[in-house]
């Protein structure tokens, strides 16, 4: 009884030593506090749109008959495209494109009317701007609903002529009907896909880097031992660690909340998953990152400093590794398994499915077991750390 | 002996970086390491065989020749066939497929009897890329099908072949992809997303070289060697950096451009001025911020807080004119906005320094910053002296 009560003391005392040493220093406190709310809200207000509207393009309508006509008036009614432009020569378009004041030409070639009289199939190019996917999308997006739209038209024309109206043609016309259910991101919005991992990566990179920051400060002024107490020098390190751990645990769950759940409600994202699988899950994410900060920044982090200079520009590694752009299964295995060491990925992959689409506890079971063999992982290797610094004092660190 | 300022600080910070090339040498495996993984992550240009299911509520002939007909298709494959639509979604939830058809019970007895059956395409919009191509391929697949369905149909009634595709697509585009035909994910990603990195590090590297001065106490050394003048002391100071960094962007961007084969449809020299400008106006932005923030890990903190946003803002994710119009000007703050545009101009609209010369402008405009930062730091330091001459006195 009385042996717990020391841990607990000791464990006491490395929380208040800790709490004190962040609330002291300027740059943690911007790192923990104010990073992580203001990054989430200035990429939400970024990405509020979510997608691509109005694209200015150019037309070239050297067919000049009523179908060119009623297929661009068509397309200035979606709400992706915008008929900027309607230019005589495709010089012209050109120019355009390449002044980037239109994203697309779309080109009806002269043939286009006769093709159509006489019942062939009639063209029409699309010249789509490839520096950005987006453009490219909604170019497409937009025409392609122009298109099966206008094929209808045609279509019915087409067999109202050979004697085939109504129902029947109709039939002919369709004989499998499609419905289209875009699930989870019903905008199908760049901000809805974006964001979620974007906000757990940005708990994960401060939450790193300001423990980091913290090792390095007590390595450059000589204090690596400091918040060890002082009966303990040379034992015990695992009560230094659960002492920091939880204090940093402490700082981080209202943050996560605020920024996981709240801020993504105030602007509208789908949000399916309740709260209480949130923070179940969030709890052995926030322990993984803690323990893995803490290891890393005990072996490699000499200033305080260095691991801003070092680390920060990782951070896109890192949400590529996560598996959100390039799907999983497509990456080659070696940078699959390079992306489990990080907290990151299960993390990302496993919030995505729980606050995005719903899943319960129980379908992201891989994930979660992950986090907690990370958190497990990285809190032997936190407290080895420490001791293997008590002993050679300073490693060749960064 | 050098008396040029420039040069001799230039020197003094060349000694230092050949005395502690520990970070140089941790800097520049970074950026090697970011471009070996970008460049063997999309190796296959657009992800291949990705995993779809069909839930099959009908079990016939043609529902089953229709999941053999998907697995065929090049971008994805059947990963399960699954008896109900909660299996179906219940694995969309686990990530395990990214999007599914499902085959209504009697659906081959309706096409017999001439009735539309409906077939409904479920696809995952979380994961934007795969699923938006799961989505296409599915697409593309189910109205080839119905055009196998109404092809056999007008076959029977006695129409000719030329008939037939008048009939079934009257209208048809030849879509013309501009510069990257094969639609490769890799010429969006890294074009733009190497060197915004390696400007990244060159704008880390350069603020930690200043901020190492002030923490060493050297900043009378350094200003010395200037003969008191900060842009001299700046200048200096920069220039190994723009230099190195400068070298390894230009290497990737030869690497990308002259190797993998990314188009480049315009002038290489004018390629190369963006490049090294990119990391100039970068570095200019750290000698504003170290300049002005006396505290070390505050003023690196706000040249990570910074950067971590060019990536965003630079526009070739999400284009920045469908942003807020906060934005759109927020983001002219940032050179690889600039660089972006003026890559987009160069090498995939082949235009000449007459189109793309006031991009040049915006970039050398950051020597601003470098002004700004220089007079920062140089009234500091005169306010520091001026200090310690109160004190001796």
């Amino acid at each position: 009884m009385n042996k717990i009560r020391i841990i607990l003391y000791d464990i006491r005392e490395v929380l208040y030593a800790e709490f004190g040493r962040v609330f002291k220093d300027s740059t943690v406190m911007l790192i923990f506090f104010i990073a992580p709310l203001l990054y989430p809200v200035i990429f939400c207000f970024m990405y509020e749109k979510e997608n691509v509207t109005n694209l200015p393009v150019a037309v070239v309508d050297q067919a000049l008959c009523d179908e060119s006509r009623r297929f661009i008036h068509k397309m200035e009614a979606t709400p992706e495209i915008s008929v900027e432009y309607k230019c005589p020569t495709m010089a012209e378009a050109e120019r355009l494109m390449k002044n980037r004041d239109v994203h697309a030409i779309f080109f009806f070639p002269k043939d286009f009317s006769s093709d159509l009289a006489a019942k062939r199939t009639a063209h029409v190019a699309v010249f789509a701007d490839m520096s950005s996917f987006y453009y490219y999308k909604a170019a497409l997006l937009g025409s392609n609903a122009v298109l099966i739209d206008e094929m209808h038209t045609i279509q019915l024309e087409r067999y109202a002529a050979d004697g085939l109206t109504g129902l029947p043609a109709q039939e002919q016309m369709q004989p499998v009907v499609y419905q289209e259910i875009t699930a989870f991101n019903p905008t199908n919005g760049y901000g809805s896909f974006l964001l979620p991992a974007l906000i757990i990566l940005v708990v994960h990179q401060t939450l790193f880097l300001g423990i980091c920051l913290l090792c390095g400060d007590a390595r450059e002024n000589k204090r690596s031992l400091l918040v060890i107490p002082a009966r303990l020098r040379t034992r015990c390190t695992h009560r230094v660690t659960i002492g920091r751990a939880l204090c940093y645990l402490i700082i981080y769950t209202p943050i996560c909340l605020s920024t996981l759940w709240f801020i993504p409600r105030m602007f509208h994202m789908p949000q399916l998953g309740n709260l209480y699988s949130i923070l179940l899950f969030l709890l052995p994410f926030i322990l993984a990152v803690i323990f893995f900060g803490i290891t890393v920044g005990n072996i490699f982090v000499r200033y305080k400093v260095s691991p801003l200079l070092c680390f920060a520009f990782f951070s896109l590694i890192l949400f590529f590794s996560t598996g959100m752009v390039w799907p999983q299964c497509n990456m080659p295995r070696f940078w699959y398994g390079f992306s489990l060491i990080f907290p990151s990925t299960p993390g990302v992959q496993g919030f995505i499915k729980i606050s995005s689409m719903g899943a319960s506890l129980a379908d992201v079971r891989a994930e979660y077991i992950a986090l907690w063999v990370q958190a497990g992982l990285y809190f032997v290797t936190a407290s080895f750390s420490l001791r293997f610094i008590k002993r050679y004092k300073i490693f060749n660190a960064i | 002996m050098i008396t040029n300022p420039v040069s001799r600080v230039f020197m003094r910070e060349c000694k230092r970086l050949i005395r502690y090339p520990r970070y140089l040498v941790i800097l520049t495996i970074g950026a090697v390491f970011s471009f070996v993984f970008f460049a063997t992550m999309t190796d296959e240009g657009q992800p291949q065989r990705l995993p779809v299911g069909v839930v099959d509520l009908d079990g016939s002939y043609l529902s089953r020749r229709i999941c053999h007909e998907l697995d065929a298709t090049p971008g994805v494959q059947v990963k399960e066939v699954f008896t109900n639509h909660m299996e179906a979604r219940r694995a969309m939830q686990r990530g395990e497929i990214f999007a599914f058809y499902e085959i209504p019970k009697g659906t081959y007895n309706e096409v017999l009897q001439f009735h539309a059956p409906k077939f409904v395409l479920y696809n995952n919009a979380c994961y934007l890329l795969a699923g938006t191509l799961c989505y296409k391929q599915l697409a593309t697949m189910g109205m080839l099908a119905a055009g196998g369905v109404q092809r056999e149909i007008l076959r029977k009634k006695g129409y000719g072949e030329k008939a037939i595709m008048g009939l079934i697509q009257p209208v048809a585009f030849e879509t013309r992809n501009i510069s990257n035909p094969w639609i490769n994910y890799g010429v969006y990603l890294m074009t733009t997303l190497i060197p915004a990195i390696i400007a990244f590090i060159a704008l880390m590297h350069t603020g930690f070289s200043i901020v190492r001065e002030r923490q060493r106490r050297t900043v009378k050394h350094w200003m010395k060697k200037a003969h008191g003048s900060a842009v001299y002391a700046l200048l200096g100071k920069m220039l190994p950096y723009t230099l190195w960094y400068s070298l390894l962007a230009l290497t990737a961007n030869v690497v990308m451009f002259g190797f993998m084969d990314f188009p480049m449809n315009g002038s290489w020299l004018l390629m190369v001025a963006n490049t090294i400008l990119l990391i100039f106006a970068s570095q200019c932005a750290a000698c504003m911020i170290a300049g002005c923030i006396n505290d070390p890990s505050l003023a690196m903190s706000v040249c990570t807080l910074y950067s971590a946003m060019s990536f965003s803002l630079s526009g070739f994710s999400f284009p920045i004119d469908a942003m807020p119009g906060f934005f759109q000007s927020f983001s002219w703050l940032y050179p690889i906005r600039h660089y972006f545009l003026n890559y987009t101009s160069i090498a995939i609209n082949g235009n000449n320094l007459h189109q793309c010369w006031p991009y040049f402008c915006s970039l050398l405009a950051f020597g601003l910053l470098l002004l700004l930062g220089a007079i920062v730091l140089k009234w500091q330091v005169h306010k520091n002296t001026a200090e310690v001459e109160r004190i001796k006195n």
